[in-house]
């Protein structure tokens, strides 16, 4: 008792001092109260009415938002790793810093098991398995193994799970409580796709899979030709979708009844994010009316699609790790508009995932549409972007390896452009907000709130 | 001047961007004036011996590779004798260990190859990962041969001789400071991924091994590679253990 006393009091210490020093601070105290109590996170829980745990490839820190959001909105106070600190450092540092009744935890997929062994969850939240930072996580199979394992560390917990993916489908064998997610056909859903394919194996028979349309990646409705695994009903299921300049409406149909929804936030992506998140608000109890409102105000997070204006320039933000979220964003954000300027911020420090090699396995192809548009390419991998794009395609004039953050803004800014998109992995997210801010570019989402530290 | 390029089960070996060498080696050709076509070989197409000049097999997740090794492991008769005509073969990670004599799983299970390369794999309990650089000798080149290795095989020479030998990085096991192996124009390798992006030198390489069986010697025309050399050496030097690994 001692100890985590100890414990909590050294991290609320250290996280003042953060706060002094004016340092992010959103692992750091975690990982120190962690290192005196290894059990912090259970003791620190005890007391919650409700514990809910968000995990999953892409889409984490929005769905956890918007459902934290959602769940403030009904007047619930809410306790959540806000920022994107998903390890259990992450966790503990948002636990420590207030107290709640309910706990809205963001947790990496990876270390998933070390919560749940903690936290007894009231409900799990599953968004995507994609392809990811492979010298991390393997293979995705072995990632839904793991996975799968650390979920029967809390038996009793319902899961919500995404039914387009049939990686994620196959968590909810054998599970008590399970209630899918999932989006309709769409005008602009394919039957054919030109993207690298996973989850594409029957997870009960192992054949390959046959789709009736994909959204996008893995991710559609799909059934095994050989026995009868197929995408299950989604109780709460996306249908009637228009996307529009201004955002994207749609119908969110339940066991209750139809949520008319509109989002200022672009892109396919975003709405299975909403999906997961007001799914979850809904099997909670929570009324219709709120939902609707929170999700026609909710921004999402820095450096996800943020939008800065510097001088008569708009300028978008965003995280990019694996090649589905790159190829989605690059479809969101460049499609359909003329004279752009990119700038692609690639790492491979631990954060970024060491291996680079993922690059080569998105689709660039709205980078290819326009001829002649400028494309810097930087961070400790500039090379490697660079030569994925000239054998992709892309003009060596029209191409620019400038690997020093600073110096590549310079240059981004220096283009005649009104428009300029940065994708960046992890560790550049940070600078190169940083960066723009300095340079007294204004974000649309959020006046300077601290930053996500990597964790 | 055209090559025939065959790839082999694109749809499930194709784990870490593997099939970035295949538009590596259909853009360098074509630079050239080489028609190229490419075409996808899956389970249960027949692989007609002289045929192709150049086959591609990458690797893939467990599930996907088991699928596939089946299908390869009854190809083998086929594929060894493309390879004893002298056809070109680039094997990669699942590919290369597929294209050996056996793997032996960590539960002491015996999974059959092909045998084209006189070389064995037996599952090791850590991962070797992270980048790697080897000597070949062979390209006439100062600049190394480097990559990304990710695996848990241990794979060991048998008779084949190696493609190169470890400057950084962890090779075939870890141990005896070989990577990859070599039979006549056949190369295996555990270097991932978008191998051939950052060692345009292997890629040419390559190029005249698969050139050679239908024209004799060829001479490839010189292309820019500043910027993939500039890359290979800023990697390699990054990555170089007297200067910090990481």
């Amino acid at each position: 008792m001692l100890r985590r006393i100890l414990a909590i009091l050294a991290g609320r210490l250290v996280a003042f001092l953060c706060r002094c020093l004016k340092k992010g601070g959103t692992s750091l105290p975690g990982f120190l109260a962690l290192k005196l109590d290894p059990d912090l996170i259970e003791g620190l829980i005890a007391g919650y009415r409700k514990v809910i745990i968000v995990t999953g490839t892409n889409g984490k820190t929005t769905t956890t938002n918007l459902l934290a959001s959602i769940l403030r909105a009904s007047g619930l106070r809410v306790v959540s790793n806000s920022e994107g600190a998903n390890m259990p450092a992450g966790v503990a540092t948002a636990l420590l810093g207030q107290r709640g009744e309910v706990a809205v935890l963001e947790v990496d997929e990876g270390s998933l098991a070390l919560v749940t062994g903690q936290v007894q969850a009231d409900v799990v939240v599953v968004t995507n398995l994609l392809r990811d930072q492979l010298d991390r996580y393997h293979e995705l199979e072995q990632l839904a193994e793991a996975i799968k394992i650390a979920l029967a560390h809390t038996p009793d917990a319902a899961l919500v799970l995404n039914a387009d993916d049939s990686l994620v489908t196959s968590l909810g064998d054998g599970r008590s409580t399970v209630r899918y997610f999932g989006l309709a056909r769409t005008p602009w859903s394919q039957e054919t796709t030109r993207e690298v394919l996973e989850g594409h194996i029957c997870p009960h028979c192992h054949q390959p899979l046959g789709f009736k349309f994909y959204h996008y990646s893995h991710l559609g409705d799909y059934f095994c030709p050989r026995c009868s695994y197929r995408r299950p009903r989604a109780e709460y299921e996306g249908r009637g979708l228009q996307l529009k300049p201004g955002g994207t409406d749609f119908n969110l149909v339940h066991p209750g009844g139809a949520l008319f929804l509109h989002t200022p936030m672009p892109g396919i992506y975003n709405v299975y994010n909403i999906l997961a998140a007001a799914g979850t608000a809904l099997y909670l109890g929570v009324e219709p009316a709120t939902i609707v409102r929170v999700v026609a105000s909710f921004l999402p997070g820095q450096g996800r699609a943020e939008a800065f204006n510097l001088r008569d320039r708009r300028i978008t933000l965003m995280l990019v790790k694996n090649p589905t979220g790159m190829g989605v964003a690059l479809r969101t954000l460049a499609t359909g508009r003329q004279k752009m300027a990119f700038l692609l911020a690639i790492n491979d420090l631990a954060a970024d995932g060491r291996d680079v090699s993922w690059l080569w396995d998105a689709d660039l192809t709205p980078l290819l549409a326009i001829p002649g548009n400028p494309i810097i390419c930087a961070g400790l991998r500039a090379g490697d972007m660079a030569i994925c794009l000239k054998y992709q395609g892309i003009k060596e004039a029209d191409l620019e390896v400038i690997p020093d953050p600073a110096a590549s803004i310079e240059c981004l800014l220096a283009k005649p452009v009104k428009e300029a998109l940065i994708l960046c992995t992890y560790t550049n997210l940070a600078v190169y907000r940083r960066l723009l801010q300095h340079r007294g570019a204004r974000s649309e989402v959020t006046p300077g709130t601290s930053l996500p530290g990597v964790s | 001047m055209k090559l025939h390029l065959g790839h082999l089960y694109p749809e499930f070996l194709n784990l870490y961007g593997d099939r970035g060498n295949v538009l590596i080696l259909c853009r360098r050709a074509q630079w050239r004036g080489i028609q190229v076509e490419v075409t996808p070989i899956s389970l249960g197409d027949k692989l007609v011996p002289g045929a192709y000049d150049l086959l591609f097999l990458g690797g893939g997740p467990d599930q996907e590779q088991g699928i596939a090794s089946a299908d390869l492991v009854a190809k083998g008769p086929w594929l060894k004798e493309a390879v004893e005509e002298g056809t070109a073969l680039l094997a990669i990670c699942g590919g290369y260990q597929l294209l050996g004599e056996y793997y032996r799983t960590a539960s002491g299970e015996t999974l059959p190859g092909v045998g084209l390369f006189a070389v064995y794999t037996e599952a090791g309990n850590k991962r070797l990962k992270g980048n790697i650089a080897i000597q070949m000798p062979e390209l006439g080149s100062e600049h190394p041969v480097i990559g990304f290795e990710n695996h848990s095989g241990r794979t060991f020479l048998k008779g084949s001789r190696p493609l190169g030998q470890v400057i950084y990085g962890d090779g075939n096991n870890g141990a005896d400071g070989t990577e990859g192996a070599r039979y006549r124009n056949a190369i295996g390798t555990y270097l991932h991924g978008p191998l051939l992006s950052k060692n345009p030198h292997l890629a040419d390489y390559l190029l005249r091994l698969a050139l050679r069986r239908r024209y004799g010697e060829v001479e490839l025309s010189p292309l820019d590679d500043t910027l993939e050399m500039a890359t290979n050496t800023a990697v390699y030097k990054r990555f170089l253990p007297t200067r910090g690994k990481w």
